[in-house]
C-alpha cells in the first residue's frame, strides 16, 4: 500500500467519473449539465496531468498524453461557455459543451483502462 | 533537450498541483458569494469572471471590484483568497528561480548542449581529453588550421580560459570526466567525421583509461596517448593504442639527435613547428663530461641518450635511493658546494632537470657563475615561468608541452609526415643538411606547411582521369604552376608511399599511379595551387602537354573541324 499511488489512481479516476458525470444526459438539455461539474471536472484532470509529470516510462508518456488531451478538450469546452453563453440559443450551445466532454471523456477512459492494465501487470 | 523539460516538470509537480488546488477553491468559493449588481439585484459571479479575478488578484495586479462592486461576502472570501492563492503563487516562481540555479539542471543543460554541438558538426574532428599546457598549444594550432576540436576536461578554470581565447571556429567543451565512456560518447566517439582522440593529462592512469576506452568502443579510431611510465605505455600498446608520447624520451631523443646530426635535428624541428614561424638555427651541444642535475624520468632519458653518444655524465640527486642511481652525488645542485663536488668547473654542460622551475634556475644560475662557458639545458616545468625563463635564455629549453603539442601536430596535420621523420633520423646528418638547403631555396626561411595528397578519383579527380586515358603524370608536373607552366610552384614533395612502400624525397620524374600517397612542404600559396591542378583535368593537362583543352561544345566542335 502507497499513499503516493492512491492519490495517482483516485484523481486519474475521478477525473474520469466527474467528466462522465457532467456528459451524462440529453445532449441538448441545459438543466442536464451543471456548470460546476464541468468546472470540477476541469480541476480534477489538471491535478491528474500534473501528477503525470516527470514519469519517464512509456505507460507514463501515454498517461500523460492522454490527460493532456482530456484537458485540451475540457478547457475548449469551458471557454466556448465562457465566451459563447447569452450569446447563442442555450441547447446549441450545450451541445457543443457536452460533445467535447464527451471527447475528452474518452480520453480519460483510455488513461483509466492503462491504469488498469499497468496494474494487472504488477506481479504482487 | 527532453530529459531536461521533464526534470524541470517533476520538480514542479508539487508548486503546481499546490497553486491549481488553491485557484480552485478560490474560484469556486467566489461564484457562491452572493453579491448584488448595479441596480441592485442579487447576483452571482460567474466562473470565468471568478478566474478572472482570482488570476489577476494572485498576480498581485489587482484590476479592482469588477464588473461591479463587491458585497462584504465577496470581499471577506477575495481576502482569504489573497492569502490563499498569492503565497502558492510566489512559492511556484521562488521554485523556478532555484531550479534555474540548480547545479544539476544546469550541469544537464550544458551536457545535453555540448552532445548537440558535436554532434551537428560536418567536418572531420579530433576529441582532446583535457585542456592543460600541451593540449592548448594543440586546440589553437589545430583551430588556425581551419580542423575542428572538441575537448573534455574536468577542471573548470581550465575551461573557462578557453571561453575566453579567440578562436576561428567554435569548440564545443565539456566539463567532465574522459575516463567516462559515456562522456566519450558524447564527444563524438562514434561519430563519422570523428578522426581521433588524443589524451594528454598529466596523469598516465586517465590517459590509459581513455585509450582503453576508445579502443573498446570504437577501434579504428586513431588514439594519440601520453604516458610517462614504461609499463603504462606498454598497456597502452597492448590495447593497439596508435601513438603513445613519451616528452622525456622524445627530448632524450632529440638531444642525442643535436649531439649526433644536428641537420637531421633541425629538419626535424623545422617541419613539426607551427608554420610561419622562424626557427633559429641552434647550437650543437659540446662533447665532454656534462653535469646532470635530477635523475627522474627526465634526467635518466638525457643521460642514457648523452651516454649512447659517448659522453661521460656526472649526476647529481637529492634523493639516490627513491630514483636509483648508484654513483650519484647527493645534492639538490642549487648551492655551488655541490657542484663543485661534481667538478663543475671541468664539465662542458649542464642540465638542470628537476621538476622544480626554481631550482632549475638557481641551478643554472649557480652553476654559470662557476663557469661561464656551461652549455646550459634547462628543464621548463610550468609556462607560466616563462618570462623567468626567457630573462635566463638557456642554450636548450626542455619545455615537455611544446614537445608533446609538435609530436602530436606531426601525427594529426599530416600523418605521413611522422613516417617521414622516422626515416629521416636513419639518414646521414649530410643527408639532412642537403635537403635543408635545398628546402629552405624552394620554400624560404619561414616553417613551410606540410600536406599530404592521395591520388584517386575522389581525392585528386585531376590526376585519376589523365591516368585513366593513359597520360602519364609525373611529380614534377605537380610542381608547375597551373598559371603558367614554365614557373616552379614553392614546393617540395618530401615522401612518396606507394603499395607501403615509402621512397624518401622522390625524383621529380616519377610518374604518379593510383592510390600513391604524397607528402608535400611549401608555402600555402603553392598548396592552394597544387589543389587547382589535381582537381582539374582541363589545367593538368595543360601543364602536362601545353595544350588548353577546348571545355565547350562549340569549341569541341570548331577544334574537330578545324583538325
Amino acid at each position: 500500500m502507497n499513499l503516493e499511488k492512491v492519490i495517482f489512481g483516485f484523481f486519474i479516476v475521478l477525473a474520469m467519473t466527474l467528466n462522465f458525470g457532467f456528459f451524462l444526459g440529453d445532449i441538448d438539455n441545459p438543466s442536464h449539465h451543471h456548470v460546476y461539474e464541468l468546472y470540477a471536472a476541469i480541476v480534477v484532470s489538471l491535478i491528474a496531468t500534473v501528477l503525470k509529470f516527470g514519469d519517464r516510462t512509456h505507460v507514463g508518456a501515454i498517461l500523460l498524453s492522454t490527460s493532456l488531451a482530456a484537458d485540451l478538450q475540457l478547457i475548449t469546452a469551458a471557454i466556448l461557455w465562457a465566451a459563447l453563453s447569452g450569446k447563442m440559443d442555450e441547447p446549441s450551445l450545450i451541445t457543443y459543451i457536452v460533445s467535447l466532454s464527451g471527447g475528452a471523456l474518452m480520453a480519460n477512459f483510455v488513461s483509466v483502462i492503462l491504469l488498469i492494465s499497468e496494474t494487472i501487470g504488477q506481479r504482487r | 533537450m527532453n530529459s531536461i523539460l521533464f526534470l524541470i516538470l517533476r520538480r514542479l509537480r508539487r508548486p503546481l498541483i499546490l497553486i491549481i488546488v488553491c485557484f480552485a477553491i478560490a474560484i469556486f468559493g467566489l461564484t457562491l458569494m452572493p453579491g448584488l449588481d448595479n441596480e441592485g439585484r442579487p447576483w452571482h459571479m460567474s466562473i470565468f469572471d471568478a478566474l478572472y479575478v482570482i488570476s489577476y488578484t494572485a498576480t498581485t495586479i489587482g484590476f479592482g471590484e469588477i464588473p461591479y462592486a463587491y458585497s462584504q461576502s465577496q470581499r471577506l472570501w477575495l481576502t482569504i483568497s489573497i492569502y490563499l492563492t498569492v503565497i502558492p503563487w510566489f512559492y511556484a516562481i521562488g521554485k523556478i528561480i532555484t531550479l534555474l540555479q540548480d547545479t544539476a539542471l544546469r550541469m544537464a543543460i550544458t551536457t545535453e548542449r555540448f552532445s548537440r554541438a558535436v554532434k551537428e558538426l560536418q567536418e572531420p574532428f579530433y576529441i582532446l581529453c583535457s585542456y592543460g599546457e600541451s593540449a592548448s598549444v594543440l586546440a589553437r594550432t589545430l583551430d588556425e588550421k581551419g580542423m575542428r576540436v572538441v575537448v573534455i576536461e574536468s577542471q573548470q578554470e581550465r575551461l573557462n580560459e578557453l571561453d575566453l581565447a579567440e578562436t576561428y571556429s567554435v569548440i564545443p567543451h565539456l566539463c567532465a570526466d574522459a575516463k567516462l565512456p559515456e562522456n566519450l560518447i558524447r564527444a563524438g566517439v562514434h561519430h563519422p567525421l570523428c578522426s581521433g582522440v588524443v589524451t594528454l593529462t598529466d596523469n598516465d592512469e586517465v590517459n590509459l583509461a581513455v585509450a582503453v576506452a576508445v579502443k573498446l568502443m570504437n577501434p579504428a579510431l586513431p588514439v594519440l596517448a601520453r604516458a610517462e611510465r614504461d609499463d603504462i605505455a606498454a598497456n597502452m600498446a597492448s590495447f593497439g593504442t596508435d601513438h603513445i608520447i613519451n616528452p622525456y624520451t622524445l627530448f632524450g631523443d632529440q638531444l642525442a639527435m643535436r649531439v649526433h646530426a644536428i641537420g637531421t635535428y633541425i629538419l626535424h624541428e623545422w617541419l613539426t613547428d607551427v608554420p610561419g614561424d622562424t626557427l633559429l638555427p641552434p647550437e650543437t651541444p659540446p662533447r665532454g663530461r656534462w653535469v646532470v642535475c635530477g635523475y627522474g624520468r627526465f634526467g635518466k632519458s638525457v643521460v642514457e641518450n648523452l651516454e649512447r653518444e659517448n659522453i661521460t655524465t656526472t649526476i647529481v640527486e637529492a634523493m639516490p635511493e627513491l630514483t636509483g642511481c648508484d654513483t650519484c652525488i647527493v645534492g639538490s645542485g642549487t648551492e655551488s658546494k655541490t657542484l663543485l663536488e661534481a667538478d663543475i668547473e671541468n664539465a662542458v654542460g649542464i642540465v638542470a632537470g628537476t621538476d622544480n622551475d626554481i631550482n632549475n634556475l638557481s641551478i643554472v644560475m649557480t652553476a654559470y657563475e662557476l663557469n661561464p662557458k656551461l652549455f646550459v639545458v634547462i628543464r621548463k616545468n610550468r609556462r607560466h615561468n616563462d618570462t623567468l625563463f626567457r630573462q635566463f635564455n638557456a642554450d636548450i629549453t626542455m619545455q615537455p608541452t611544446e614537445i608533446i603539442a609538435h609530436e602530436c601536430l606531426a601525427h594529426m596535420i599530416a600523418p605521413l609526415l611522422a613516417q617521414f621523420l622516422t626515416l629521416v633520423r636513419n639518414q646521414s646528418n649530410s643527408w639532412a643538411n642537403q635537403l635543408i638547403s635545398e628546402l629552405v631555396s624552394v620554400v624560404g626561411e619561414t616553417v613551410p606547411e606540410r600536406w599530404a595528397i592521395t591520388v584517386s578519383k575522389d581525392k585528386t579527380p585531376g590526376i585519376a582521369e589523365l591516368l585513366s586515358k593513359n597520360i602519364s603524370v609525373s611529380l614534377h608536373n605537380l610542381s608547375q604552376d597551373p598559371a603558367d607552366r614554365n614557373k616552379q610552384l614553392n614546393l617540395v614533395p618530401l615522401l612518396l608511399l606507394r603499395d607501403n612502400i615509402p621512397m624518401l624525397v622522390p625524383p621529380p620524374a616519377t610518374a604518379l599511379r593510383l592510390d600513391d600517397r604524397i607528402l608535400f612542404c611549401g608555402i600555402p600559396d603553392a598548396r592552394s595551387a597544387l589543389n587547382i591542378s589535381v582537381n582539374n583535368a582541363k589545367t593538368l593537362t595543360y601543364i602536362v602537354d601545353g595544350i588548353e583543352v577546348p571545355d565547350s561544345m562549340i569549341w569541341c566542335w570548331l577544334k574537330k573541324k578545324l583538325q
